[in-house]
């Protein structure tokens, strides 16, 4: 059997445990899938697979027992889960054209939870296009809240969203219900003066709990959505760490342009003689310093004037 | 048409200040007009805000306000002294009909800061000794230092059967130990159907003190009691002193029992 | 004499009147509600009927109009009471049936019961209501079973039919802006509901007896106490006392008063520390009955008016018109312990 390993790989095939097994790996950006598309998955996995399939880490779904041989058909039966979802391909009905970049998850957002301060899919989404396919190891993840359920401080890119709460003091009548919810469940960054609520907005968090636990629309939130972005948290083997606060209320096009200009910075950067070419981008700020990394990643970028910056940039984390 | 505004206050001076306790002081405010016992005022310091507060004597002149340093309202007014002055407004609710008691034995039973709004009454059967053909006075407190009006019931032993408690006398001979409810199996009672009762006190205590008084045999209809509630207008609508159908402000503080024994909070 | 305009037209109307009136309607306010990106539809100024919403029932009610949420009554100095001034124009609010029933509690209130109102009576003085017809209940409506889906009391009339105004006016000088900018219809009356897919019935010997049943406990447990069934109610009219004094100006202040809530925590707190009603049961109890037996008692007809927002805003899913028809059952129950 010859097989071009590195093909395979790219094309979102795993080179299995089993000689001459693969396995197809789908892509769901923002972990949201039309369920009329399921008969697809169910489909390669029953003609192509061993008749079962697994969902993902990162909410794509992989289907095991495929034989290399198969990869041409499967890619042809891949294509309506493509083109549904959008993804950006170079030649209809060859599968995905790259795999570094990993799929980009997300929470279920407010298209289904209370919580969620913005629509994550729709966000996974325009990143998922903006970036794919690149060959460059990228994990990045979506939360819609600051309850942070999708785990976000563990990807390269964290995206966790805000609301600017908005305060209309003739509609509170002082029951208290902003001010408890915020101590109890969130930062403690509301206090009662003369009968109203004030917000320590260095300590808000832009969780919400605030507007959702407001009984008169004294609270609501703000038209502009507003996001946390939170960098290089990772697991695996040398230096697990939680990704640390870059921006706080940053806005969705200043992310999409830096997380581009990342993966100029990467190019610049990484070792060449990287294992499968692949190297860490957190390891690659850590060998050129955070101040290189800043540079590239703020090029062009207009924060809105909101924005807070952190500086400087520290991780900890496990060292082995 | 335009309507007066209700809940602008106006000033009254304070005459004079009488402490009780370390926490209950009475106001004698300068204040011309009619006040029934039992009626309460709205009264205020502004930057503060409003309490219903209960008159518990009525003078030439003036009106007693007794209140008690507790929360942001009242403990402002602690820190005035004789000759400032008070934003009222007032009188509100119904209060004790004393014409209803003329030629009757009384039985009053008061717990606490209950004895504030019963005092008028009091007073008026101490300078009208001709009145009442009977009255007995039963006041509980926590303790010694519990006690307001401590000099009043000295005089009014002069003209009626006065019954001090308090939780524990530490040997006190002054002094009773025990509830109020406690004094009320053996009080000499000559005609029970046609005694009165005044009842005004903490919730557990008016209960309790009202269930002894109908073993007596004092009738239902011939017991009254006084609500403490919370209240913002003093006018029927604030919504805070409802009970039932009724708003304590505009059909009490005062009430027959016949009316408060089926009043559920 | 009713009459058909387009909405241009009627823009012209709202134009007009707008030189009197500052005018009032149920609007949409995108996102502006709990969750994000769920419109808030509450009262609002309006300018033309495009603002106006008549597909979605308001989530609070016309009543923050009288009764502001928030209200300044007064300023103070150390020797100065300074009445807070009123809006200068006069009002119209648009509203729906049930909301122009709720006008009546409130009055029967805050005119009424006990000395009338200043503040409320000032205001209320300067309205002209116009009903909105209402072809259809919502869910959780069941204004016919109490009886409020009918208006005849109002100032104008207004509806929305294929895209066309539908008038009717009281008031003379209306009426005559009316003609000029539309065309007289014949007939025309505002629609009203007829049916309800919520259906209440309330026991004609509910009595506070009911206040030992059983019914109540569940509450304990699923209320939260949070108030919004009040806050959205449109005859719900508590309100508590604010004394503000400036941060910059300690000896100048004002007095407020803001909307209470009998579910809140707070609303029973007397000066010496008690309270009563601490469970939220009993606090369900005594707003349900208020709703539809005391203020009955006191004034001669029922509180409620059956627009069911309570139910739509309650973030535990607690049903108020649910909790009426188990009122039945809950007398029984207390009939029964009777008996024994």
């Amino acid at each position: 059997m010859d097989i071009n390993v590195k093909q395979v790989r790219k094309n979102a095939f795993r080179v299995t445990k089993t000689r001459g097994i693969t396995a197809s790996r789908i892509r769901i950006p923002g972990g949201h899938l039309d369920a009329d598309l399921l008969p697809v998955i169910q489909r390669i996995a029953q003609e192509y697979g061993d008749g079962s399939i697994h969902l993902t880490v990162r909410q794509g779904v992989e289907i095991p027992g495929i034989r290399y041989e198969d990869m041409p058909q499967v890619n042809q039966l891949l294509q309506p889960l493509i083109d549904r979802m959008g993804i950006n391909q170079e030649e209809p009905g060859t599968g995905y054209s790259s795999a570094g970049t990993r799929n980009i998850s997300a929470c279920i957002g407010n298209r289904v939870c209370p919580y969620g301060c913005y629509d994550t899919t729709a966000f996974a989404q325009r990143i998922e296009k903006a970036i794919f396919p690149h060959d460059l190891h990228f994990k990045i993840a979506l939360t819609g809240c600051p309850n942070d359920c999708a785990k976000v401080r563990l990807h390269d890119f964290g995206i966790i969203g805000m609301t600017l709460p908005q305060y209309e003091k003739d509609r509170c009548v002082d029951c208290r219900a902003c001010v408890k919810a915020c101590a109890k469940k969130s930062v403690d960054a509301l206090r009662t003066v003369n009968y109203k609520v004030e917000r320590n907005h260095e300590k808000c968090i832009g969780c919400g709990e605030c507007v959702i636990n407001c009984p008169t629309r004294a609270w609501t939130r703000s038209q502009e959505q507003y996001y946390r972005l939170v960098l290089f948290g990772r697991t695996g083997k040398r230096n697990p760490r939680l990704a640390v606060d870059f921006i706080k209320w940053v806005d969705e096009e200043s992310i999409l342009k830096i997380i581009k200009n990342t993966y100029a910075y990467v190019q610049a950067h990484i070792d060449p003689n990287a294992p499968g070419g692949k190297e860490h981008i957190g390891y690659i700020v850590d060998r050129t310093g955070v101040q290189e990394y800043l540079k590239w990643a703020l090029q062009d970028v207009n924060l809105p004037d909101c924005a807070e910056v952190s500086s400087p940039l520290y991780w900890s984390g496990l060292h082995y | 048409m335009t309507v007066s505004n209700e809940y602008l206050s106006h000033w009254a001076e304070i005459r004079e200040v009488i402490p009780h306790t370390a926490i209950e002081y009475t106001f004698r405010m300068a204040y011309q007009g009619a006040v029934q016992p039992g009626q309460f005022f709205q009264v205020s310091i502004p930057k503060y805000g409003e309490a219903p507060i209960s008159v518990s004597g009525i003078g030439e002149g003036t009106i007693d306000l007794t209140i008690r340093r507790v929360g942001r309202v009242t403990n402002e007014v602690f820190e005035r002294y004789a000759g400032e002055r008070l934003f009222l407004r007032g009188p509100y609710g119904i209060g004790f009909d004393v014409e209803l008691y003329r030629g009757r034995e009384v039985v009053i039973v008061a717990g606490g800061t209950g004895v504030s709004p019963v005092r008028p009454v009091i007073e008026h059967f101490y300078w009208h000794p001709e009145l009442g053909r009977k009255v007995s006075l039963i006041a509980g407190f926590k303790s010694r230092e519990d006690i307001l009006f401590a000099e009043d019931f000295t005089r009014w032993q002069e003209q009626m059967d006065v019954i001090l408690t308090v939780d524990n006398n530490n040997g006190d001979p002054d002094l009773r130990q025990g509830l109020v409810t406690e004094y009320i199996p053996a009080l000499a009672i000559a005609d029970p159907a046609r005694a009165a009762a005044i009842v005004v006190g903490p919730p557990a205590m008016m209960r309790f003190s009202i269930q002894a008084l109908l073993r007596r045999g004092i009738a239902e209809e011939n017991i009254w009691v006084s609500y403490e509630r919370k209240m913002c207008c003093g006018i029927g609508k604030c919504g805070h002193c409802k009970i039932d159908d009724v708003y304590v402000c505009l059909d009490g503080p005062v009430f027959n029992y016949t009316r408060a024994k089926d009043l559920a909070d | 004499m009713g009459y058909r305009l387009s909405t241009d037209a009627m823009n012209q109307v709202l134009a007009e009147l707008g030189k009197q009136y500052a005018i009032y309607a149920p609007k949409c306010y995108p996102g502006g509600n709990t969750f994000s990106e769920v419109d808030c539809i509450r009262y609002g100024e309006v300018h033309t009927v495009e603002e106006i919403e008549t597909e979605r029932k308001s989530d609070y009610s016309f009543k923050e109009l009288l009764l502001p949420f928030s209200e300044t009554l007064f300023f103070f100095t150390e020797n100065t009471i300074q009445e807070a001034s009123v809006i200068e124009k006069d009002m119209v609010i648009f509203l729906r049936s049930c909301d122009l029933h709720a006008v009546r509690r409130l009055d029967e209130i805050y005119l009424r019961n006990g000395l009338p109102d200043f503040y409320y009576q000032r205001l209320r003085e300067k309205v002209q209501f116009v009903l909105i017809g209402c072809p259809a209940a919502f869910d959780s409506c069941f204004c016919v079973d109490m009886g409020t889906n009918r208006s005849d009391n109002y100032d104008a009339a207004f509806e929305l039919r294929g895209g066309q105004v539908y008038m009717a006016a009281r008031h003379p000088q209306w009426e005559a802006l009316l003609r000029q900018y539309g065309e007289p219809v014949e007939g025309f009356a505002p629609s009203y509901v007829t049916e309800t897919p919520t259906r209440v019935s309330i026991p004609a010997d509910l009595s506070p007896a009911v206040a030992k049943s059983t019914v109540w406990d569940e509450y304990d447990k699923r209320c939260i106490g949070c108030g919004r069934c009040n806050y959205a109610c449109p005859t719900c009219t508590c309100f508590t006392m604010q004394d503000i004094y400036y941060t910059d100006n300690a000896k100048a202040g004002e007095r407020r008063r803001v909307a209470a809530s009998c579910m809140v925590d707070g609303f029973t707190d007397v000066a010496g520390g008690g309270s009563y009603r601490k469970k939220h049961g009993e606090r369900m109890r005594f707003k349900v009955l208020h709703k539809v037996y005391d203020f009955k008692q006191r004034n001669g007809y029922q509180m409620c008016v059956g627009c069911g927002r309570c139910d739509d805003v309650c973030p535990e899913y607690i049903s108020f018109s649910a909790i009426l028809n188990k009122l039945e059952e809950a007398m029984q129950e207390v009939r029964g312990d009777g008996q024994q």
